[in-house]
């Protein structure tokens, strides 16, 4: 490029009225990458990657993780000092578990929502218009992010009765019922999917919040006043249903119980929420 | 290489895109140029698979958007620049996509030099650039994945005349290599300095598509006379077709040579007379938006 260049785009760009560098003084065309572009489709494993990276990049997802870990320290703290820290571990690890399965489904309804609200639902299935792909990648991701709070509130609870056995010489209590550690690990992932397939479901987040923190409150209260629709409850309340997961033991009525609320709140908002995404028009 | 043929996108009984048909050559910039709702932004949110059609087809490089394998690595496309995550860096922007593209991470900070972001800009987050630094990352985006293709809306939006020169140029350089570029604008004056080719949509339907020399040459002349009714008049008796043009005087379809003898020949005083330049290709967009503007009205 010749000198002339050089002066006139630096003039308009050096006198800008936004505090932002000036672009380059000339445009290159910027370098091929080496070898032929590629035939294959984008792996499922890199959508996962992405859409795991995505819950965790923004400040939204990083207060999120970081609320989780306050409120666990928190409960901690006070089973810690609360009656001497004389407590089972079962009950360090409700403390740890309860928070995530509160607010963990809140990360799956952003996941979605954020495609969105803020608009990258352009980039995300301009990148990858298989739409269902990416739906599915949400969910493992979403999935993944539940594991990994789950593993990581175990070794917390364990750490905190270990650390209150040692310091505040109580008894340590280890046994845990196999169907308790199910029951909340399925609390934590069923409640992710649910977020998830609630996000998908309404697209718009303060809908998909309200109704999934609303709907089962107003079921348990109507249940309570009107004796059928409290009858209809044992089969389709998942608070209610899961109950027995905690319990110890399950009949085989209470399992097709369980499995018809799943069926209801889980598996029915993802079915119509992937099949309302793959047609929806993004904007 | 993009196709389009016979495209409609209705939303119930509004017509947003009206059987529209054209191509995008390689090694060419195509500038798609309208009145803001002309119906450029859903044919190109038809175009990347993101808007489906009501009927026919779009196909980029032979194929529909959506059977593209991975079609980062060979369609670069920027809808809208504010659609970005508020909350993230620009700097993870690009390394979201080139972790979905499978490109080298080099490649982020390639760009990012490239568009002229510094590294601290490119740390910050989204929610603090500027229309004009948006514009960039959402070129930096476009580019990451080495396309043979660019579909960019309305990228020179925001970006000051320097950068306007700048994205020219970039885009220049790119179609001389081979690369297919379509690139939307509601402003002549931008599309008529970056384009080769220029395709003018209004309410849905192309009103004028070729290269920018023959919707120049097609413009005719403008002249304005003392007595335009008289002068109309003249030409017609002279079976020269002539209009009287949107911004006042007449739009005729003869050399400025002819109009002129014309009107001497009937003692016509002209004050303006001249051939069909920029002036008068933006005469023509205003007409032609104006007349399907009327048409969608009759209709």
């Amino acid at each position: 490029m010749s000198t002339t260049t050089t002066s006139y785009a630096a003039g308009p760009a050096g006198v800008s009225k936004h505090a932002e560098s000036p672009l380059p003084t000339t445009a290159t065309v910027p370098s091929r990458i080496p070898g032929e572009r590629p035939r294959t489709g984008v792996t499922f494993a890199r959508l996962v990657h992405v859409e795991l990276r995505k819950m965790l990049d923004t400040r939204a997802g990083r207060w999120l993780v970081i609320g989780i870990g306050a409120v666990i320290a928190t409960a901690l703290v006070i089973l810690f000092f609360n009656n001497g820290g004389q407590h089972s571990f079962e009950d360090y690890l409700q403390a740890t578990t309860m928070p995530q399965a509160i607010i963990l489904p809140v990360v799956g309804i952003l996941a979605v929502t954020s495609e969105w609200s803020q608009r990258t639902g352009l980039v995300t299935f301009g990148l990858e218009p298989r739409r269902g792909r990416v739906a599915w990648a949400k969910l493992v991701a979403a999935l993944l992010v539940g594991v990994g709070a789950l593993v990581l509130s175990f070794v917390l609870a364990v750490v905190a009765h270990q650390a209150a056995i040692t310091f505040r010489g109580i008894e340590g209590d280890w046994s845990i019922a196999g169907l308790t550690l199910l029951g909340a690990s399925l609390y934590v992932l069923l409640g992710l999917a649910q977020g998830v397939g609630f996000g998908m479901l309404f697209k718009n987040t303060p809908a998909a919040v309200v109704v999934y923190f609303v709907l089962p409150t107003a079921w348990s209260i109507l249940g309570s006043l009107v004796s059928w629709v409290g009858d209809v409850g044992r089969w389709l309340d998942l608070n209610r249903t899961m109950q027995p997961l905690f319990e110890g033991s399950l009949t085989t009525e209470q399992w097709a119980r369980l499995g018809t609320s799943v069926g209801l709140w889980v598996v029915l908002p993802l079915a119509v929420g992937i099949w309302r995404l793959t047609r929806a028009e993004v904007k | 290489m993009i196709t389009v043929e016979r495209l409609t996108k209705r939303y119930g009984p509004f017509t947003a895109v009206d059987d529209v048909s054209f191509e995008v050559k390689p090694g060419l910039v195509t500038g798609f140029l309208g009145p803001n709702g002309a119906g450029k932004s859903t044919a190109m949110r038809v175009m990347a698979g993101l808007t489906p059609a009501t009927s026919g087809t779009a196909t980029v490089l032979g194929r529909p958007y959506g059977h593209l394998p991975n079609p980062g690595r060979h369609v670069g496309v920027l809808l809208d620049a504010s659609a970005q995550h508020a909350g993230r860096t620009g700097r993870e922007v690009l390394t979201l996509g080139a972790i979905l593209m499978g490109v080298d991470r080099r490649r982020v900070d390639e760009m990012i030099e490239l568009v002229g972001l510094t590294d601290k800009e490119a740390s910050r987050r989204v929610r603090n650039y500027s229309l004009g630094m948006r514009q960039r990352l959402g070129i930096a985006h476009a580019l990451l994945g080495d396309p043979e293709v660019l579909i960019l809306d309305e990228p020179a939006n925001g970006l000051d005349p320097a950068g306007i020169r700048w994205m020219r140029d970039l885009l220049r350089g790119y179609a001389n290599e081979g690369g297919t570029v379509l690139l939307s604008s509601h402003l002549l004056n931008e599309i008529e300095r970056v384009a080769d080719e220029i395709i003018v949509i209004g309410h849905g339907r192309i009103v004028a598509q070729g290269t920018k020399e023959e919707l120049l040459a097609g413009a005719g002349t403008i002249v304005r006379s003392t007595d335009d009714e008289r002068l109309l008049a003249a030409l017609a008796a002279d079976s020269v077709v002539a209009t009287r043009a949107a911004t006042g005087g007449l739009q005729v379809e003869a050399e400025p040579l002819t109009v002129g003898r014309i009107a001497a020949a009937h003692d016509i005083v002209l004050y303006e007379l001249r051939g069909g330049d920029s002036r008068g290709l933006e005469e023509m967009f205003l007409e032609l938006t104006a007349g399907a503007a009327r048409e969608a009205v009759a209709a």
